[in-house]
């Protein structure tokens, strides 16, 4: 129980927000921050519409029912649930029980989950979607979007202050604000799913815009810290994401090449070719000399240990992007469910 | 004053049924419809005693576009930021049909067993 629960009810939608916060206390914060979102959106429709706040209040519900609705969706960000949990689109319960509950309470010997193969240790990291996931992100997709992104808040932004001297530059810094902030919600739903950490799915508004003059909005969204820090975002991501980018792909190739160099071996091609003018190379701790053409074939045990070696660094290569993706898509998560408009606390 | 026992039969046909009442709210409007829209409709067309609250409606939407049965749009409002509105997808179509035919026929099997319990009294 909340303390929240043995409070009066809040008469003002801040002190509602504020209660329903401490009420998703400890929930992802992707999902808390779109419950928020979505609560203030309604009530300020209602009493837009005339409906005096406390009814509004009381008609979205007690905070603790609606933070157990939002607890209550699926762990998993893409809302996929494993074969065990029973759920699927299934018509409406007669017995009354909520839509897609499981609907047993024992399970059956057929329903006892097998073992998988990504909980093995250490190597079950090769059955994991979220290390491949990972690995296609940092080493391609999250590169390519970042710098689509940088260019664009390069470009815009160089306009946008060039133009400042003449005015025509503060609808281009608006543009570039908003598209900022659209722009962290599609990179959000890339790393939601490849990296497998929920992301918000809802913009939070610029406060203040409704009903006002075009000069007066701009400067709602000039001063709304949130469009300025997703602008931060796209600036700062690209430096970041050549760096993973760089990562990924050294202990990639080196993995790849360290496995797939010996076994072409057996197709007759030679592992190296050099040029006439190197006459020994160290591989693995061991001088080779090449042959007349210059190319040099692995003996046998050497070919082994390559294999081996590189099967071992491949693996530690999914773990560490596994790592980093956890570690970036919490980074992301925490810069995009960033309040800068506290909710006040729950005594007010 | 309605009994726990009374609460409870509302708030069993609240939950079972508020799927299915979402769905078709969102399937008879023309255009695409914002959650607070559908809950207003809801709560001006529940009976006495039947409703839910419409802060749960949200994760429901939620829940139904995972599912694929509703997509969502921004729409721009004159009033303020652009709303999320929502419609039916071709799935959310098929699976409202399918509800439907479930509620109706559950509706008569009900109505037939109380129309022989009234027949007794």
């Amino acid at each position: 129980m909340h303390d929240a629960d043995h409070a009066p009810s809040p008469s003002s939608i801040e002190g509602y927000l504020a209660r329903l916060e401490v009420a998703l206390h400890g929930a992802d914060p992707a999902l808390a921050h779109d419950a928020l979102i979505d609560a203030e959106e309604h009530l300020q429709a209602a009493v837009r519409r005339g409906v005096p706040v406390e009814q509004a209040i009381e008609a979205y519900g007690p905070v603790d029912e609606i933070a157990a609705a939002y607890r209550g969706l699926p762990a998993d960000p893409a809302g996929k649930t494993d074969e065990t949990s029973g759920r699927s689109v299934d018509p409406p319960s007669t017995d009354g029980s909520p839509r897609g509950a499981p609907t047993a309470a024992v399970a059956t010997p057929a329903q006892v989950p097998a073992p998988r193969l990504r909980d093995v240790p250490i190597v079950g990291i090769w059955f994991d979607s979220r290390a491949w996931g990972a690995l296609l992100y940092f080493g391609g997709v999250g590169f390519v979007v970042a710098t689509g992104c940088f260019v664009w808040a390069v470009v815009l932004g160089s306009l946008a202050i060039g133009l400042l001297p003449i005015v025509l530059g503060l609808p281009l810094l608006v543009l570039l604000l908003g598209s900022a902030r659209a722009l962290c919600l599609v990179e959000g739903a890339v790393v939601q799913a490849l990296l497998g950490v929920r992301m918000p799915r809802r913009v939070q508004p610029v406060h203040g815009v409704a009903g006002v003059g075009f000069w007066q909005r701009i400067w709602c969204w000039l001063k709304d810290v949130r469009s300025w820090l997703s602008l931060g975002y796209l600036y700062a991501n690209f430096p970041v994401s050549v760096a993973l980018f760089v990562v990924t792909i050294t202990m990639s190739a080196l993995s790849l090449a360290m496995v797939t160099g010996p076994l072409l071996q057996a197709a007759n091609v030679p592992f190296v070719t050099l040029s006439s003018d190197v006459d020994r190379v160290q591989y693995l701790w061991t001088e080779l000399k090449p042959a007349a053409d210059g190319t040099i074939r692995l003996p046998m045990s050497l070919a082994l240990s390559s294999v081996g070696l590189g099967l071992v660094l491949a693996t530690i290569t999914l773990w560490t992007m596994r790592g980093l993706g956890w570690i970036y898509g919490h980074v992301v998560q925490a810069i995009q469910v960033a309040r800068p408009h506290a909710v006040p606390s729950v005594h007010r | 004053m309605a009994s726990p026992l009374h609460d409870r039969l509302n708030r069993d046909l609240s939950t079972g049924t508020s799927w299915l009442v979402v769905l078709a709210v969102i399937a008879r409007s023309d255009e695409p419809i914002h959650g607070y829209e559908i809950a207003r409709q809801l709560a001006d067309e529940a009976p006495d005693g039947l409703s839910f609250k419409q802060g749960t409606l949200y994760p429901m939407l939620r829940s139904m576009e995972t599912d694929g049965l509703v997509r969502s749009t921004l729409v721009p409002s004159t009033e303020g930021p652009a709303r999320k509105c929502f419609t039916l997808t071709a799935e959310g179509r098929r699976v409202l049909a399918s509800w439907a035919e479930s509620w109706r026929a559950s509706s008569r099997w009900v109505n037939r067993v109380l129309g022989e319990t009234d027949a007794r009294r």
